[in-house]
């Protein structure tokens, strides 16, 4: 639906979908049986990476102004994704270059942003070195250390492991301490260029084996002295941290695009099996427990998908927003669809299993692939504690249902974005989260287009329940205190259920934005009827209530990006 | 959030301490007797990726603007103070 290519039909997510389904053929590089062997193999997929770079995809890591793409972060969403749905592996070992880079973006100089836009788009393989030996969420735990040399450059001490392409890339974005001491403003970020480093100064880690992503480069890096000059300090030297956590804002909300290929895929490849699986005299398709199955799955897939893009929309249109939005969507978004893949792995039986059948095993491959999304770039966990540090400001503002109007307008509109003012991200967010608190006011204008029978009467029912439950999640938030490293394990119940309101009120309001298109409708009330699911311990949608969907995967591909 | 908030007075730096102290107890489950404002809040639990309720929870009361960062330069209660009461008075 609203998310993919069909936004961009002559952007780069069309053309990369078109490149990449030529590169699918019997041999080629996006062929499942190539993925299974350099899985089995563990060997980087340089063919498929290849096939990206001869299409530009760089351009999707580079802001507009700069040289990149301009549709933004939700032209980078549906052009990752693309790649995810036929090969998650591919997309984590190309889409590192983005995370790499976004701190230039959001913080670097004029000279500092063109030289690495120039960079990037010549091809250049940038990676993100926060994680240590030993210290991976604790980020203030680290011990490489950047000490100050005579020149005014930097000394590099210390290891990054494991990270993604740490051998490969040819640059890579490391959180230093900038001060023996550390703490908040003990840190700073640096951009270290490989090739400029005097030889002997660093050495890569070697490759971790992995459980999924099995042929990415996930190794690491250990710096023995190594100088760099005084430019390669993105902001200042204490302004690490800060600067971190302000570009996690944007590269969770794009990892999301992994899960959503992800999610396709597993879609894709169940709905093919049912409708040959020939049984009891007739198709595993015509059962209705593979239909409800298939359906809810289907309707799972346009909660993430409406979830995501407007993550992506709100990065540049409710800016300073994103400390929560970012939070919401990379814990909540992986997990919807984890949720679907397990169900359909169920229908699979064995072939969700096989490593050799049904599409080369190409199932059992992403559903390895698609585990690591929950981890790296801060784990679900993680997300939820930074969502819990903001319940009271998030209760509060949820109470007097007070939202940035025009932001949100702007955000569920289907017009092209502004420009992404990355100076306007915030370590947290003072209007919390327009998308959620919305919602109470979406029910009563969805509950006028249904009077008007513009849209099912079933669409505002939805709406009112999700408001309610968002009621209770938000005094649940209220009477929660954010206690940092002694927050209650319950506070991260109620994160997951604020996720998933958000979810449902994305949906609420993408809908309420197009009232007209009925595939996207049908779509969307699905997915509210699953936030509703999902919310509700026990609910179960009405029998009938995913049927529509099964309509739309009939032309599996089409449907779901369009 | 302005109706609640401009009607709150200038505190002294001692009022606006044992505020302060009081959401931190709230915030970390400890009576506020055991705050130290010269004690950094990372003793008390609050790690600087997760204080910035706090800061919230300061615009709110007082009716001011206040960059997140405040919490890392200022990592202890009586820094703090001090940095607000020039940001309360202005406001
Ligand atoms: C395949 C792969 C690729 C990776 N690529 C990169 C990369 O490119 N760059 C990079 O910097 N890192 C990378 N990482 C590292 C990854 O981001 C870390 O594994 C992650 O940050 C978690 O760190 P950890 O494994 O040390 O777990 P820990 O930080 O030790 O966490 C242990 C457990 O505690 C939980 N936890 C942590 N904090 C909290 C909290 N506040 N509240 C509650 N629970 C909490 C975690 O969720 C986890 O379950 C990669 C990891 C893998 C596996």
């Amino acid at each position: 639906m609203s998310g993919g290519a069909a936004r961009w039909p002559t952007g780069l997510p069309g053309v990369l979908d078109d490149a990449i389904e030529a590169a699918a053929a019997p041999g080629g590089p996006f062929h499942p049986a190539t993925g299974a062997r350099l899985d089995a193999r563990e060997e980087f997929p340089a063919d498929a990476c290849a096939v990206l770079d001869e299409h530009a995809m760089a351009r999707a890591y580079v802001p507009a102004e700069l040289g990149g793409v301009p549709g933004g972060l939700p032209e980078l969403v549906a052009a990752l994704r693309t790649v995810a749905r036929r090969d998650v592996t591919v997309a984590v070992a190309h889409g590192k270059t983005f995370l790499g880079s976004v701190p230039t973006w959001v913080a670097g100089t004029d000279g500092q942003r063109r030289a690495l836009a120039r960079r990037v788009l010549d091809g250049a393989v940038v990676s993100w070195g926060l994680t240590e030996p030993g210290h991976g969420s604790d980020l203030l735990a680290g011990r490489l250390t950047a000490e100050p040399t005579a020149d005014g450059g930097r000394r590099l001490d210390g290891a990054k492991w494991p990270i993604n392409n740490a051998t490969r890339g040819d640059l890579i974005s490391v959180l230093a301490r900038t001060a023996p001491e550390g703490g908040p403003r003990g840190f700073g970020l640096l951009l270290v260029d490989k090739a400029t480093l005097p030889p002997g100064s660093w050495s890569p880690l070697p490759k971790e084996p992995t459980h999924g992503i099995r042929g990415a480069d996930i190794s690491g890096i250990r710096f023995t002295g190594a100088e760099v000059p005084a430019d390669a300090l993105t902001g200042g030297p204490g302004d690490g941290l800060d600067v971190v956590l302000r570009s996690l804002q944007l590269t969770r909300t794009v990892c999301t695009s992994l899960s959503l290929g992800a999610g396709e895929h597993a879609l894709r490849l169940a709905h093919a099996f049912a409708a040959g699986r020939a049984m009891y005299g007739t198709a595993l398709l015509r059962l209705p427990l593979a239909r409800r199955v298939l359906g809810r799955a289907a309707a799972s897939l346009a909660l993430a998908d409406a979830a995501s893009l407007l993550a992506a929309r709100a990065a540049h249109c409710l800016t300073g927003e994103m400390s929560v939005v970012s939070a919401v969507v990379k814990a909540g978004v992986p997990e919807i669809v984890q949720l679907a893949v397990d169900d359909l792995a169920e229908l699979l039986g064995a072939r969700g299993f096989l490593t050799e059948h049904h599409e080369h095993g190409a199932f059992q491959k992403l559903e390895r692939d698609h585990r690591i999304v929950a981890v790296f770039d801060g784990s679900t966990a993680v997300n939820r504690a930074s969502l819990i540090n903001q319940f009271p400001a998030l209760a509060r503002l949820h109470r007097t249902g007070t939202h940035d109007t025009e932001g949100l307008a702007a955000a569920v509109a289907a017009g092209p974005v502004p420009p992404l003012d990355f100076g306007a991200l915030r370590l947290f967010s003072r209007t919390g989260c327009s998308v959620v608190q919305a919602l109470p006011d979406a029910v009563g204008r969805l509950a006028a287009l249904a009077a008007a029978g513009d849209v099912p009467p079933r669409v505002p029912e939805l709406a009112r329940a999700l408001a309610t439950e968002a009621t209770a999640v938000a005094d649940a938030m209220a009477a929660a205190r954010p206690a940092g490293r002694d927050t209650p394990p319950g506070d991260f119940g109620t994160a997951r259920r604020y996720e998933r309101c958000f979810a449902g009120a994305a949906a609420a309001l993408l809908l309420l934005a197009d009232p007209g298109d009925q595939v996207r409708v049908t779509s969307l009330t699905a997915a509210l009827e699953r936030a509703l699911e999902l919310l509700r311990p026990g609910h179960e949608a009405p029998e009938e209530a995913y049927e529509p969907m099964l309509e739309t995967l009939a032309e599996p591909a089409k449907e779901l990006i369009a | 959030m302005s109706e609640l908030t401009t009607q709150t007075p200038q505190p002294t730096a001692a009022e606006l301490v044992d505020w302060l102290r009081g959401r931190v107890a709230a915030q970390t489950g400890r009576p506020a007797a055991e705050i130290d404002a010269d004690v950094p809040l990372n003793d008390y639990g609050l790690d600087s990726v997760y204080v910035f309720g706090l800061c919230a929870e300061i615009e709110d009361q007082y009716g001011i603007e206040v960059e997140p960062t405040v919490m890392w330069d200022n990592t202890s209660l009586a820094p703090l103070a001090d940095a607000l009461l020039g940001l309360i008075a202005a406001r």
